[in-house]
């Protein structure tokens, strides 16, 4: 081998460099751009961020603004007497066996309407709620001795009434409004969190939708989450590469980018139209949202396991793992956080899906919580939906609380993620 | 050259290829458990791929493919009844980088006894670990600490974790890729010196690109150059005597 010979340039040919004068004008313009170029950067990224969070807490402050009125209830004050009322009651009644049923059926809410015109005047029966009765239906059966002696009830006004505080309504609503507002009194609409869909604003509750919600939810990750680990651990470990699984990937990723509606019309063909499962049921809606959740859970299961280190499944072949052991004893606990990153994300934008819902009949009006998977069920973003396009006024607040509810319900679904992700974490 | 008696792997025309291209030419070696063999030459010379194909590691790679003929105790290891799986138990590995498993020291050194059934109980598995920290050299050092992660060790300590998980179950030969390369001299010296002592209990291949440590560790020297086998024979010859030119310069320092 020979010495790399250096090269030789003739005298001359370069002119000798100046030596750089770094306190030269010049340098010290260089100098001041470069600064200035940080703090611009700077700036646009606070901006940026300032924007974003702006519009977030916009978003929260006017919810919470608009929604707390959904959790409050108004109740107004009726002084009942049933011994003098017109409903005919007897304590026997009270002790048989179907005494629900019989008190439903004795006109209590004549007596309701009978006592608030004593106590309101004509337009006294509008005031009050039209199911009010059955507060003083489960009064009565709470204490029998109420059938014999003048009370005073705290029932829910009517959403006429509730309309007419807030200015809007007939001149006779709106005076009556005045003359009875010293016996209202607002407080926590628990209602609101037991009841379910109604026409009546007052009457509306959201524990109906936030059920078929859960029962969605469990159908939906019962069949994505394992289909979307196992494609990702199968395409990830096993299948060969070839055209075969270049196209499933391709299908895969193309899947993961699908309109939601489309999702919502394959349900409607082939869950409804061909297998002839139940119409509004929260089955079809997991399925149809399994559909669109497994190719996210597939993507982030497959980044998740890739970057898993090679070195590891190297040590575990290496002392006699077969691939299956491989894959459950040390591929799938290391990968695990980043799956459940994905599939948390996939469920929540399940959870707020509302287009493919839609396609599969779950916007009917389900005045019932469902029992079951295949009972007809709302879903949280439909029954905001479904509110939003209500003429009465009162649902204007109960639409704003529903969103609360579903975005506490997101953000406890996120916690229990990331309390899951920090537990697989810190067991490496 | 060398005595059958204590022969336990033999490789004869032995040619691996990646896709077209051929990385091993027809290699012929034997490997014995009285002595190190080690393996040098320079870098992309195929020695690793050659080392990998002994407890066929290289099925892996799904372009890899392999001809001729590669025995452990006289049974084609290329057999179809051949089971990888055990194969690799009775061949073990140890890996260029340190590789613990993210787990407990105890937990890396328990795996490979717990998935081969090795263990009949908890106090037996408690002797195999302790006797495979104490074999490595490491059982000093962490017998107080045997819940923590193996990976909070010191890179030394990580890659004799690594031969303390290798031994554990009991294999005949233990692969040694390069396993000081990512070491200082201090955590090095304490790997040869622990080769010294296993060998005579199991048959260990090394691959190093230094040649002081192949001179220091092994008995048996295989010079591998653009995929064939240069020379192999025994180590002292080898770096005084060599036979061929190429390996020649190459232990004096013209190339590599």
């Amino acid at each position: 081998m020979t010495s790399p010979a250096t090269p030789t340039v003739p005298e001359g040919a370069i002119a000798p460099r100046k030596p750089t004068d770094w306190k030269s004008p010049e340098m010290q313009r260089r100098i001041r751009r470069r600064y200035g170029a940080e703090t611009r950067f700077k700036l646009l990224g606070l901006a940026a961020v300032t924007i974003s969070a702006g519009f977030l807490a916009f978003l929260l402050i006017t919810m919470s603004w608009n929604g707390f009125g959904g959790f409050l209830q108004t109740r107004i004050e009726l002084p009942v007497n049933l011994a003098t009322s017109s409903a005919l009651i007897d304590s026997a009644t009270l002790k048989a066996p179907d005494a629900k049923t019989k008190l439903s059926n004795a006109g209590l809410d004549g007596v309701v309407a009978e006592a608030a015109t004593k106590a309101y005047g004509v337009n006294g029966a509008e005031l009050v709620s039209e199911s009010a009765w059955t507060e003083l239906r489960d009064a009565i059966i709470a204490d029998p001795t109420l059938l014999d002696k003048p009370t005073t009830l705290s029932l829910p006004i009517s959403s006429d009434l509730a309309e007419a505080l807030k200015g809007e309504g007939t001149p006779e609503l709106l005076a009556a409004a005045k003359q009875v507002k010293a016996k209202l009194s607002r407080g926590f609409n628990s209602g609101f969190l037991t009841q379910s869909d109604a026409t009546d604003p007052t009457q509306v509750g959201i524990w109906g939708a936030f059920k078929g919600s859960l029962l969605t939810m469990f159908v939906t990750i019962i069949l994505a989450f394992p289909i979307g680990v196992l494609s990702a651990v199968y395409l990830e470990e096993y299948a060969p590469r070839n055209r075969w699984t270049d196209l499933i990937e391709v299908s895969i990723n193309n899947l993961a980018a699908v309109p939601s509606i489309i999702f919502g019309l394959l349900g409607l063909a082939v869950f409804l139209n061909f297998m002839g499962m139940p119409r509004s049921a929260p089955l079809v809606g997991g399925l149809t949202l399994a559909l669109m959740t497994m190719p996210v859970i597939v993507i982030a299961g497959r980044n998740a396991i890739k970057s898993v280190p090679p070195s590891i499944r190297d040590a575990a072949l290496g002392v006699g793992a077969s691939r299956v052991q491989v894959v459950f004893h040390h591929v799938l606990p290391l990968a695990l956080p980043g799956i459940l990153t994905g599939t948390i994300i996939g469920m929540a934008r399940a959870l707020g899906e509302t287009a493919p819902l839609l396609m599969i009949g779950m916007r009917a009006f389900i005045a019932t919580p469902p029992s079951g998977i295949s009972e007809p069920a709302s879903v949280l973003p439909v029954q905001i939906f479904l509110w939003s396009d209500e003429v009465s006024r009162g649902f204007v607040e109960k639409t704003s609380a529903a969103i609360i509810v579903l975005l506490v319900f997101l953000l406890a679904m996120n916690g229990i993620a990331i309390y899951l992700r920090n537990r697989f974490e810190t067991r490496w | 050259m060398t005595d059958t008696s204590t022969l336990k792997m033999t490789a004869r025309d032995v040619s691996v290829y990646y896709g077209a291209k051929q990385a091993i030419d027809k290699v012929s070696i034997d490997v014995t458990t009285e002595n190190v063999t080690a393996f040098i030459g320079p870098s992309g010379c195929g020695k690793s791929t050659f080392l990998r194909t002994l407890n066929r590691m290289n099925d892996t790679i799904p372009s890899c493919r392999m001809t001729g003929k590669i025995e452990l105790d006289s049974e084609d290891i290329y057999a179809s009844g051949m089971d990888v799986v055990q194969l690799r138990a009775r061949v073990g590995m140890v890996f260029q980088k340190p590789n613990p498993f993210p787990k407990s020291i105890y937990e890396n050194v328990a795996y490979g006894p717990r998935i081969h059934g090795l263990a009949s109980g908890k106090s037996d598995m408690d002797a195999i670990v302790e006797k495979s920290l104490r074999r490595a050299g490491l059982w000093d050092e962490v017998k107080d600490r045997l819940t923590e992660s193996g990976t909070a060790l010191s890179g030394g300590q990580q890659q004799r974790l690594c031969i303390a998980r290798a031994i554990a179950v009991s294999p005949e030969v233990i692969l040694m890729d390069e396993p000081c390369s990512a070491l200082d001299p201090i955590a090095t010296a304490k790997i040869e010196e622990l080769i010294h002592e296993l060998r005579g209990r199991y048959a260990i291949v090394i691959v190093t690109h230094n040649m002081q440590q192949a001179a220091r560790v092994s008995q048996r020297t295989a010079f591998f150059h653009l995929g064939n086998l240069v020379e192999y024979g025994v180590t002292s010859e080898i770096f005084t005597n060599p036979r061929e030119e190429k390996t020649k310069d190459y232990i004096t320092g013209r190339y590599g």
